[in-house]
């Protein structure tokens, strides 16, 4: 599915999308920068007068640290008012590192009517096993958090920043991993008495108790049957839940963009995940930031303009020489990148997809770093013929 | 770093893990070790219930041959194999170990209850894969494969640290039974460190190597044995300190110029392999970036999607 662009508006596409959705997801391969473009979209949000929450899934402490807001919380946080505030930003960005022990937690007391159910459920062995680890529970939480948040309405517009797994897409996968789980076919053979009896279901059950009593050891089995009769009440509500995930995610309502960086892994990640949205789980792909590039040079001076001093001595020269050397070679990076955003631009027979490119920036990210992000998103100076006025 | 059995490289995602697993692999295959390179594939749900193999396969991409499968394929010319460690793979061959009939393992697989409930339970898809990674390394001798050395591309650090965990977990949960002893052998196995060591990959700046520092304290308190840390795409550094010092005089506020931005990330690269050297007491082998291009391979990838 493509977004059809309005013929009259000619915004920033990044900017179009933080003003209409209402959920944005940032996918990308690990280590392209994902955490930082998902904050950057939620100040840029905060920017055009929303209300902004940033779900992220990395400990990423220091871009906490450039919002202001701190970890380990257990509920978002909003950014310094006056940070904000000295930055003439009238919206307001929340954010929040999505923890799988809280969020499941808190469906579970949702979900249970009965405080003893609750209570049984969440000091099962099993249950805590399972939330602890953080292979799959990460994928799920996050699905979860954000259409809770998204449901509640406090916020204009949320942003969810994908977990780095290798597929980054398994969240997508993951209320139906979960109902898949949970289907009555397989709780059916663990709980006795469920589902109506049946020769052929008594049957079935035998034959798979004595697969995984010889598998688990049979106390196992017993504790795997006391966690689902505890956790069945939960069952309908929660595969409801995951399919309400899956339409938000479908409607117009939400929008996908591919974070990449320049790097040749990372680009043919972007390439397949960009595929595997559009073609085969039919999401709203809006477009792709091409991260940390070096496109933008624009306001650069070049070692050429250096003045050289009369009475230079030969290890100035060749200093010289060797930095223009490395302008050379930045030059030819600026160029590379421009070309692969013109080229992430213009894709064959989809003429409204879109692009967006972040600068380079230098050491850690601070808020203004971030800002600096935020500005190259949602309002981008120009770029293309920046190269000519450096040949100029 | 010879003499192990099992070379697991990790690190944070996007540091270049798939290219040093594959160097090392070629490497030691090129010195005559029969060496098997793995890379770890968590299929979807829906891959694995129809079976099919993986989209997508990096180390294939970085050695050059077609996308791997569970079963290991030697590469042409070479005593390097290649394959791809899925946890249905090992759920299968744990099936098969465990179950009185081989025949009964197959037709537990087939069961969609007990293949759903593989697939979708989230800790046995770990141990899947170390089960997995036990039988390739111990069918050597019998089925004539004999790899000297397996060198294993893990997913993201927070994978490569589960990989231990989920034994761990399952010993400790799971007090006896075939599960149990299966852990138990993977975990022996990962804690050995005549046979097991880890490569760990950063690159020179800052919060990578911080993430570095942290997966190494989290592979020491696994009891996982680290031997080598690769700073990869390393920036050249072309000037000499002389040559240094009058670039500082002459370009003042070097941010702004082009080609200095180079300066600061010299720098920090130095800065990285210091504090890597000092506080992880581990050799730090340094790989420069190669100069950066878009191969046509990619390009045309791109253009595939369009």
């Amino acid at each position: 599915m493509m977004e059809r662009r309005d013929p009259n508006d000619w915004r920033p596409y990044v900017a179009r999308l933080l003003e209409r959705k209402r959920v944005v997801v940032c996918c990308g391969a690990g280590g392209v920068g994902k955490t930082t473009t998902a904050a950057a979209l939620g100040l840029g949000a905060a920017m055009l007068g929303k209300k902004a929450l940033v779900l992220t899934i990395d400990p990423a402490r220091r871009l906490a640290e450039a919002i202001g807001s701190p970890e380990n919380a257990r509920s978002p946080v909003p950014a310094s008012d006056t940070r904000l505030k000295a930055a003439n930003i009238s919206g307001s960005l929340a954010t929040w590192m999505v923890d799988p022990g809280v969020v499941f937690e808190g469906m579970v007391r949702r979900l249970t009517t009965d405080q003893a159910q609750a209570t049984a459920i969440l000091q099962n062995r099993i249950y805590l096993a399972l939330a602890q680890l953080v292979a799959g529970m990460q994928e799920y939480t996050a699905a979860e958090a954000l259409y809770g948040f998204v449901e509640s309405g406090e916020y204009d517009i949320v942003i969810l920043d994908t977990p780095p797994s290798r597929n980054a897409l398994d969240f997508l996968e993951a209320p139906r991993k979960l109902s898949l789980f949970l289907d009555e076919r397989i709780i059916g053979v663990f709980l006795p008495g469920s589902g109506g009896g049946g020769m052929f279901r008594n049957r079935a059950r035998q034959i798979a108790h004595g697969v995984f009593a010889r598998i688990f050891g049979e106390g196992f089995f017993d504790e795997v049957q006391q966690f689902l009769a505890a956790f069945s009440g939960m069952f309908s509500s929660m595969r409801a839940h995951a399919e309400s995930v899956r339409t938000l995610l479908k409607s117009d309502a939400s929008s996908f963009v591919v974070v990449t960086s320049p790097e040749p892994a990372a680009l043919a990640e972007a390439a397949h995940l960009e595929r595997t949205l559009t073609n085969e789980l039919i999401l709203p792909f809006s477009g792709f930031i091409l991260n940390r590039s070096w496109a933008y040079t624009r306001g650069l001076a070049a070692p050429s303009d250096i003045v050289v001093p009369s009475g230079a001595s030969p290890i100035d020269h060749a200093a010289l020489a060797k930095l223009e050397q490395l302008a050379a070679e930045e030059l030819a990076l600026a160029e590379r990148d421009r070309r692969l955003l013109a080229h992430l631009r213009q894709k064959k027979g989809r003429p409204d997809c879109e692009a967006a490119a972040t600068p380079q920036l230098d050491g850690d990210i601070d808020f203004a770093a971030l800002r600096l992000i935020a500005e190259s998103l949602i309002a981008p100076p120009p770029i293309e013929d920046a190269l000519e006025s450096q040949r100029g | 770093m010879t003499e192990h059995r099992l070379i697991l490289v990790t690190g944070k995602g996007g540091v270049g893990k798939t290219t040093v697993a594959a160097a090392i692999a070629r490497g030691a295959a090129a010195s005559g070790k029969r060496v098997l390179a793995a890379e770890i594939s968590y299929e979807s749900p829906r891959d694995a219930e129809e079976g099919g193999a993986s989209t997508t396969s990096p180390l294939a991409t970085a050695l050059g041959t077609t996308p791997l499968v569970d079963a290991p394929r030697r590469i042409d010319g070479t005593s390097l194999w290649a394959a791809r460690l899925s946890p249905l793979a090992g759920h299968l061959q744990f099936l098969r170990d465990t179950l009185p009939i081989q025949l009964l393992g197959d037709a537990a697989m087939k069961s969609a209850a007990v293949r759903r409930f593989f697939v979708a339970a989230p800790t046995l898809a770990e141990l899947g894969i170390v089960y997995r990674l036990l039988h390739l390394l111990k069918q050597e001798r019998a089925a004539g494969a004999e790899w000297e050395l397996v060198v294993c591309d893990l997913p993201a650090t927070g994978h490569a640290l589960a990989l231990a965990q989920v034994p761990q977990t399952l010993v400790d949960i799971l007090r006896a039974g075939p599960i149990h002893h299966a852990a138990q052998e993977g975990l022996d196995l990962l804690r050995d460190a005549k046979r097991t060591t880890t490569v760990l990959v950063t690159l020179p700046e800052p919060l990578p190597v911080s993430e570095a520092v942290e997966l190494h304290d989290g592979l020491h308190r696994l009891q996982i044995d680290c031997g080598l840390v690769v700073l990869n795409r390393v920036p050249r550094n072309p000037f000499t300190p002389e040559e240094r010092a009058a670039v500082e005089r002459l370009v003042p506020d070097r941010m702004r110029m082009l080609g200095a931005r180079r300066l600061p990330r010299i720098d920090r690269a130095n800065a990285a392999h210091d504090r890597l050297a000092r506080e992880l007491s581990l050799p730090v082998r340094v790989v420069h970036e190669a100069d950066v291009d878009v191969s046509a391979a990619v390009m045309n990838e791109l253009g595939v999607v369009t």
